[in-house]
C-alpha cells in the first residue's frame, strides 16, 4: 500500500479560500441545477494542485454529509422515493467498487509508463469527464433552443420520448414505486444504477447521470429524481468515502473546507430554483457545464506528457494550468453571479410580497 | 346632538321603553317597522328580502346587492331623521348602524324569554307552546338576517355601549339610565361623527341612485365615500357597464368628485376543502380588503369517472329585467350539491362580503387548472392551500409544490403556500440559542482540526493510517456528517434570520 501524506496539499490561506470559494460556487451550482456540484469543484481541486483521487475522495466525502443534510430536506419536501433509492444504490455500489478499483489501480503507475503518481488517474478521470459531461450539456443545451424555437414557456415538462419508449420493456421483473408513480423494468434499472455508481466513484459525478436517468429514462417528476438521488448520493457518498478513507485518500481539512463555502451556496441556490424561471436554470446548467468540459480538455495534453504519449517542455504545463482553471474559474463565476442576481432580484420581490402580507398578520 | 339606537328582540316592550324616554327627553323615536313602511312606499319590499334571505341556501351577489340597497336606504332614511336633531331609533339590529361613526349610544336590551311569551301569546293569541316554538324559530331567523345583512353576531357584546337586562329593572329606570347615559359628553356627536354620517349618507345615497338606474342595476359595487368623493368599486369582469357609473353618478347632489376603480386584481385561492370560519380565510379575506381584491376560488379535487372536469358554480349572474326590483325574491334555483368542501358557503361570505371574484371546482390536477388560470392576466398573488392529500403526504407535499411553479411559470404571478401568510419566518430566542450553541460548536471542530492537522492527516492517510485503515474510514464515516449537520444548521439558522427559506 503506497504512503499518501506527502501527496497532500500544503495548505496556506490563499489556497484554503480558494477551496471555500470553489465549495460556494459547487454550492450554488449543486443547488441551483440539482446535481452535486463535483464537475465543478473536483478539478478546481485539481487545478490548485491537488491531487485528482485526493480530490475525488474528498470531494466524494464532502458529498456524503452534504447529501444527509440534503436529502433529510428532500425528504420533508416529499421528493424521495426511497424504495427506487434502495434499487438504485444496489447496483450503483457495485458501480463505485468498479471506479475504485480502477481510480487505485492507475494512482499506482498503471499505465505502465513509468509516469509520475497518479497521472494516469488523472488523464482517466478528465477524459471519462470530458466526455460524459459533453453528452449531457449539449443534449441539455439542445433541449432548452429547441424550446426558445418553439416558442414553449418552458414549463412543460421533460421529454418522455425515452420513458415511454423504456416503458415498453416489461421484462420482469417490472417494480412499482409509489411515491415517483411509474414502474420499471429490472433490467433497466441496472445498467442505470452502475453507470451512476461509476461515474460517482470515478469523478464524483453521480447526479449528472442519476438525475437525468431517473427522469428521462424512468420517467420519474424532476423533484422527486433530484431528491431521491440525494438520499442515493448519501449512500454512495458514505461507501465512496469509506472506500477512498480506507485506501488513505480522504484529505479531511478540504473536506470541511468545501462545507464552509458549500452549504451556505446550496441554500443559496435551492433558493434560486424556487424564484428562477426553468429554462434559465436549464441554460446556465449547460453554458456552465460546457465551459467545465472545455476547462478539463485542456488540462488533457498535460496528464498526456507526464504519462509519455505527448513530448513538450514541462514548463508549458503551467499554461495548461492557468488556462485550465480560467477557463474553470470562469464558467463557476460566472454562472454563479447570474444565478445569484436573478436570486437577489427575486429575494427582493419576495421580501417586499411578503411585508404586505405580513402587515395583516397581528402575530407578526 | 344625540343619537341612540336600541336593540331588543321581538315582543320585548321595546316600544314602551322608547317612549317612556322620549317622553322624559322629548326627543323623537323612530322604529324599524316605520323604516318598513316607509320602504315599502319606495317599492322596496322588506319582507320578501328577509323571506329571501332566511330562506335562500346560497347568499347570491345579488341577494348581496339587494342587502347593500337595503342598508343604503336604512341609512338615508335616518339620516334624514336625524340630521340637526336628536333620534331615538329601535330595530332588532338597530345598534349595528351607521357603522364606525363615534359617540352614538348603542345599546341592547335582554329581556327574559318568558316575559317575551307572555307579551307574544297576548299579542299573537296563541297557546304558549306555540309562542315559545314561534319566539324560537324567530329569533333563529333574525340571527340568520343579522348575520348576513351586518356579518356579525347579536351576542357580540363588544358592539354595544350598554347592555340592559329587563328582567328585574323597571322600564321607568331603564329609560333614567339611558337618558343619564345619552346625556354624557362621550354620546354628544362631534364634528368628527357629523362628517362620518354626512359620508355614509353620500354612499348610501350613491347607492340607491345607482341601484335604481336601469344602466347600472345589474352591477355589483363597492361604494364608498370620503369628505364628499365617492369612490365606487366593481369587479374586472364588469368593466364593459362601468362607464354608465360615472353617467348615473354626475348629478349625486352634494358629491364634490367621484372615482371609479376597477378592483384592481385578484386572488386566486386553491384548496380541496374550504372552510370560511378558519383563520386562513379570514387572512386572505383581510388581504383582498387591503388591495382592493376580489377572491376567485378553485377547488381541486381527483379526478374521478362521472364527475365532470369543470364545474363553475358561482360568478357573474345574468340579471333579470334592468332596474326590476324584486326584493331578493328569486325562483327557487337548482339543488346545491352539499358535498361541495364548503366551496358554496365560502362563496356565499365572500359574496356577502363583496370580494368574491366566482368559483369552480376542478377535477384533475396541475393542467386541468393551468387550462382554466391561463388566460387570466389579473392575479397579483396565487394562494395554495391542502392539495392532493389523498396522494398522501409527501407527494401532496411535491405536487403542491409543482402545481405552484407551473401557475408562476404561467401567470409569473407570486404563488405562496398558505403557511407563508402566517408568516412562519420567526427567528426568536430558541433560534437565537441555537445558533450560538451550534456556532460556538462548529468553531471547537474547525479548530481542533485545523490546530492539529499533521496527526490527523497521518491518521487518515500517513503512517498511522498504515496500521489503523479501518479505524481511519469509520472516523471520517462518522464525524463528516456531524461537520455536516452542524455546520448546515448553523447556515441554515442565519439565512433563516434574514429571509432566504
Amino acid at each position: 500500500m503506497h504512503y499518501i501524506l506527502a501527496d497532500f496539499v500544503q495548505l496556506d490561506l490563499s489556497t484554503a479560500l480558494q477551496v471555500v470559494l470553489l465549495g460556494f460556487i459547487g454550492g450554488v451550482l449543486s443547488g441551483f441545477i440539482g446535481s452535486g456540484g463535483a464537475f465543478f469543484m473536483t478539478p478546481g481541486m485539481m487545478n490548485l494542485g491537488i491531487n485528482g483521487v485526493v480530490s475525488v475522495a474528498s470531494n466524494i466525502t464532502h458529498k456524503f454529509g452534504k447529501a444527509m443534510v440534503g436529502s433529510h430536506k428532500h425528504g420533508k419536501a416529499g421528493n424521495v422515493d426511497k424504495k427506487l433509492a434502495l434499487f438504485m444504490l444496489i447496483t450503483a455500489v457495485i458501480g463505485i467498487q468498479i471506479a475504485v478499483f480502477i481510480n487505485n489501480y492507475l494512482f499506482e503507475g498503471g499505465t505502465g509508463h513509468g509516469a509520475s503518481k497518479g497521472a494516469g488517474a488523472n488523464l482517466y478521470i478528465s477524459l471519462v469527464f470530458a466526455a460524459i459531461l459533453s453528452v449531457v450539456a449539449i443534449s441539455m443545451m439542445k433541449d432548452v433552443l429547441g424550446s426558445y424555437k418553439s416558442g414553449n414557456d418552458g414549463d412543460s415538462g421533460p421529454s418522455r420520448k425515452i420513458a415511454d419508449a423504456m416503458a415498453k420493456i416489461t421484462i420482469p421483473p417490472v417494480i412499482y414505486f409509489k411515491v415517483a408513480d411509474t414502474s420499471v423494468s429490472l433490467w433497466v434499472l441496472l445498467p442505470c444504477g452502475i453507470a451512476t455508481g461509476y461515474l460517482a466513484g470515478t469523478i464524483g459525478v453521480g447526479g449528472f447521470i442519476g438525475v437525468p436517468a431517473i427522469i428521462y429514462v424512468f420517467g420519474v417528476p424532476t423533484a422527486v429524481a433530484a431528491g431521491t438521488e440525494l438520499y442515493l448520493a448519501m449512500f454512495m457518498g458514505a461507501y465512496g468515502a469509506l472506500s477512498y478513507a480506507y485506501y488513505g485518500f480522504v484529505d479531511i481539512r478540504l473536506t470541511m473546507l468545501l462545507y464552509l463555502g458549500s452549504l451556505v451556496g446550496i441554500y443559496l441556490g435551492v433558493y434560486g430554483v424556487k424564484v428562477v424561471n426553468e429554462k434559465f436554470i436549464r441554460l446556465v446548467t449547460s453554458l456552465i457545464i460546457l465551459l467545465c468540459v472545455v476547462s478539463r480538455a485542456i488540462a488533457i495534453p498535460m496528464y498526456l506528457r507526464q504519462l509519455g504519449f505527448l513530448s513538450f517542455d514541462p514548463s508549458y504545463d503551467a499554461y495548461f494550468n492557468d488556462a485550465s482553471k480560467f477557463f474553470l474559474f470562469a464558467s463557476g463565476i460566472s454562472g454563479c453571479l447570474a444565478i445569484l442576481v436573478n436570486v437577489g432580484r427575486s429575494y427582493i420581490q419576495r421580501r417586499g410580497l411578503q411585508k404586505s402580507l405580513m402587515v395583516i398578520n397581528p402575530d407578526v | 346632538m344625540s343619537i341612540v339606537l336600541i336593540s331588543a328582540p321581538a315582543h320585548s316592550m321595546i316600544r314602551v321603553l322608547a317612549k317612556e324616554m322620549a317622553d322624559k327627553t322629548g326627543w323623537p323615536v323612530y322604529s324599524r317597522d316605520q323604516i318598513a313602511e316607509e320602504a315599502h312606499a319606495q317599492g322596496i319590499k322588506l319582507s320578501r328580502l328577509e323571506a329571501s334571505i332566511i330562506k335562500s341556501p346560497i347568499m347570491s351577489e345579488k341577494l348581496a346587492w339587494e342587502k347593500e340597497i337595503y342598508l343604503s336606504f336604512v341609512t338615508d332614511v335616518l339620516f334624514r331623521k336625524c340630521k340637526d336633531h336628536n333620534l331615538i331609533y329601535t330595530g332588532r339590529a338597530a345598534h349595528l348602524l351607521f357603522p364606525g361613526v363615534p359617540n352614538i349610544l348603542r345599546v341592547g336590551i335582554n329581556v327574559p324569554m318568558e316575559t317575551r311569551a307572555d307579551i307574544a301569546a297576548k299579542q299573537l293569541n296563541l297557546s304558549p307552546e306555540k309562542t315559545l316554538d314561534y319566539l324560537t324559530s324567530l329569533d333563529a331567523d333574525v340571527k340568520k338576517w343579522v348575520h348576513f345583512v351586518h356579518r356579525t353576531d347579536l351576542n357580540d357584546t363588544s358592539s354595544y355601549d350598554l347592555q340592559l337586562n329587563l328582567k328585574h329593572l323597571s322600564l321607568a329606570n331603564a329609560s333614567d339610565l339611558l337618558m343619564q347615559t345619552a346625556e354624557l359628553p362621550e354620546f354628544s356627536l362631534s364634528d368628527e361623527s357629523v362628517s362620518h354620517l354626512e359620508d355614509l349618507h353620500l354612499a348610501a345615497r350613491a347607492t340607491l341612485k345607482l341601484a335604481l338606474n336601469n344602466e347600472t342595476s345589474s352591477l355589483n359595487l363597492g361604494v364608498r365615500s370620503s369628505g364628499g368623493v365617492v369612490t365606487v368599486t366593481y369587479m374586472p369582469r364588469q368593466k364593459k357597464v362601468a362607464e354608465s357609473i360615472s353617467r348615473v353618478l354626475g348629478s349625486l347632489e352634494e358629491c364634490k368628485e367621484h372615482v371609479c376603480t376597477m378592483a384592481e386584481t385578484n386572488i386566486l385561492y386553491l384548496s380541496e376543502q374550504f372552510d370560511p370560519k378558519t383563520e386562513n380565510f379570514r387572512q386572505i379575506t383581510q388581504l383582498a380588503k387591503r388591495w382592493g381584491a376580489a377572491i376567485e376560488l378553485i377547488r381541486l379535487i381527483p379526478k374521478k369517472d362521472g364527475i365532470p372536469l369543470f364545474q363553475e358554480v358561482a360568478g357573474p349572474e345574468p340579471r333579470t329585467e334592468p332596474g326590476t326590483y324584486t326584493g331578493g325574491v328569486e325562483d327557487d334555483g337548482p339543488e346545491v350539491n352539499t358535498d361541495d368542501g364548503g366551496l358554496h358557503i365560502t362563496l356565499e361570505e365572500l359574496v356577502a362580503t363583496g370580494r368574491s371574484a366566482g368559483g369552480v371546482t376542478i377535477a384533475g390536477g396541475q393542467r386541468e387548472v393551468i387550462e382554466v388560470v391561463r388566460d387570466t392576466d389579473n392575479y397579483s398573488l396565487v394562494i395554495l392551500d391542502d392539495l392532493f392529500t389523498s396522494k398522501g403526504p409527501q407527494a401532496s407535499t411535491r405536487l403542491t409544490r409543482e402545481l405552484g411553479l407551473a401557475i408562476h411559470n404561467r401567470l409569473k404571478t407570486p404563488v405562496i403556500k398558505i403557511d407563508e401568510l402566517k408568516s412562519s419566518f420567526l427567528f426568536g430566542t430558541k433560534q437565537a440559542a441555537k445558533l450560538l450553541m451550534f456556532s460556538l460548536l462548529v468553531v471547537c471542530i474547525y479548530g481542533l482540526v485545523f490546530m492539529n492537522q499533521l496527526p490527523i492527516m497521518n491518521f487518515l492517510g500517513g503512517e498511522l493510517h498504515e496500521h489503523w485503515k479501518w479505524a481511519g474510514s469509520v472516523m471520517v464515516f462518522l464525524f463528516v456528517p456531524l461537520v455536516a449537520y452542524t455546520y448546515g444548521t448553523v447556515t441554515g439558522l442565519i439565512l433563516k434570520l434574514v429571509n432566504i427559506d
